[in-house]
């Protein structure tokens, strides 16, 4: 026999108390009656299980109306997220790697989420499949999703065609790390690399992406994401130049 | 009449897929492959080609007997057009700049409709009949409740979905619109 009434955990978490009444539908009440079922189901993993939680697939994928996460918060979650990866690695290119793995999971995440709410209401939804207009996006509206604001600058290599460079002049995620002498290679901005890294594989541009202390005397925090391209994307471009 | 939809990772290893019979009425297209064979063809292909081409308007053998062809609906032969597919799939989203692949293949009787999403991951969904708003709505859904599924951090491009909810959605949308 279900519940009487909604359980109270559910009726405070859940979008609506509308699906809270649902979860307890007949169809899915039967397990109630064992109180050790629940868990047992988890562990399982059977299709049931998720119904007595709230779950994302209930939740509105647009915007909330307030948007901002509060820098404190985050700042000292990312100095977390950096302390914890330093104990765990040898040297300097591998903490790099590592925060550039960690931004990459973001970075695919981003990518979708930041299409759908752009496109989604859309008759024609459309996809970038243009490296130029890609690298403006992800100059502008990535930027503008993750960090709030567009990127400072974006500027192609004069040397290497293959290299396109983002620049930001106060990266918002390094504004409370002050880097040790002995490690002035670091740059945590390699977080933001996984990031760029992850959205140019998504949208079909794979690349190689790396970030780079460069100061000025204006903006001692100034960063640099290269973008090395892989050879096969020029040699599209220049197919779908003709 | 039945469907098939598919997702597919950027790797395109499957991760999802879904045979949904619709219960919309349809307008019969004949079957050309099967038109032409006579009924009373004795050659050894013709249980192949019947197979391979795949229309449930094609009269099944299945029941009870010995003659195993299944009219296409085989589970094999349906993930081998699903595969075929992505050749040109792959060669149509380089160019075009939609998410949304109306009719981008046809292998006899089924014709392919694909969706890419922004991260790559394909939505190949086989159909006989011709529906492509239906089918638009569909993919759109399909894409929220990805996207949605993408959010969990347990969750990556190549994990296959396991999800119930995702499965309940997904054919509650399919119910819908197809």
């Amino acid at each position: 026999m279900a519940y009487s009434q909604p359980h109270p955990r559910l009726s405070v978490l859940s979008n609506s108390s509308l699906s809270s009444v649902e979860h307890l539908s007949p169809t899915t009440s039967s397990r109630y009656s064992i109180p050790s079922a629940p868990s047992i189901n988890t562990a399982l993993g059977t299709n049931k299980q998720a119904l007595s939680r709230p779950n994302i697939y209930d939740r509105n994928l647009n915007k909330p109306r307030v948007t901002d996460v509060s820098g404190a918060a985050f700042s000292f979650l990312f100095s977390e997220i950096v302390q914890y990866t330093q104990k765990r690695v040898s040297g300097i290119n591998d903490l790099e790697r590592r925060l550039n793995t960690l931004g990459y999971r973001i970075g695919t995440r981003v990518l979708e989420l930041m299409v759908w709410r752009a496109e989604s209401s859309s008759k024609t939804p459309k996809r970038e499949i243009r490296l130029l207009p890609s690298l403006m996006s992800i100059h502008t509206q990535v930027w503008r999703a993750v960090f709030g604001k567009p990127a400072d600058a974006i500027e192609k290599s004069v040397e290497n065609a293959d290299e396109y460079m983002i620049i930001d002049n106060d990266p918002s995620i390094e504004r409370h790390i002050s880097v040790p002498k002995d490690m002035s290679q670091l740059s945590c901005s390699s977080f933001t690399a996984g990031i760029v890294e992850a959205v140019l594989d998504g949208l079909g541009f794979p690349a190689r992406v790396t970030a780079h202390n460069t100061p000025t005397a204006q903006f001692p925090t100034r960063t640099t994401i290269l973008i090395k391209l892989e050879k096969s994307v020029l040699e599209r471009e220049e197919l779908l130049k003709q | 009449m039945s469907l098939h939809l598919f997702v597919l990772s950027p790797s395109d290893t499957p991760i999802y897929s879904l045979t949904h019979h619709s219960t919309k009425p349809v307008t019969n297209v004949p079957s050309p492959l099967a038109s032409n064979l006579p009924a009373w063809s004795t050659s050894a292909f013709a249980g192949t080609l019947t197979a391979l081409s795949g229309a449930s308007s094609v009269p099944h053998h299945t029941t009870g007997g010995t003659v195993r062809m299944g009219g296409g609906q085989d589970r094999h032969v349906i993930q081998m057009i699903a595969n075929a597919s992505l050749d040109v799939v792959e060669d149509v989203m380089r160019k075009e700049n939609t998410m949304y692949l109306k009719s981008v293949d046809k292998f006899n009787e089924w014709t392919i409709s694909a969706f890419i999403t922004p991260g790559n991951t394909k939505f190949v969904l086989l159909h006989e009949s011709k529906n492509d708003d239906g089918i638009k709505s569909f993919f759109m859904d399909v894409w929220e409740l990805y996207v949605k599924t993408m959010l969990n951090p347990f969750h990556t491009a190549h994990t296959i979905i396991r999800s119930g909810v995702f499965d309940a959605r997904v054919r509650q949308s399919a119910k819908k619109y197809l």
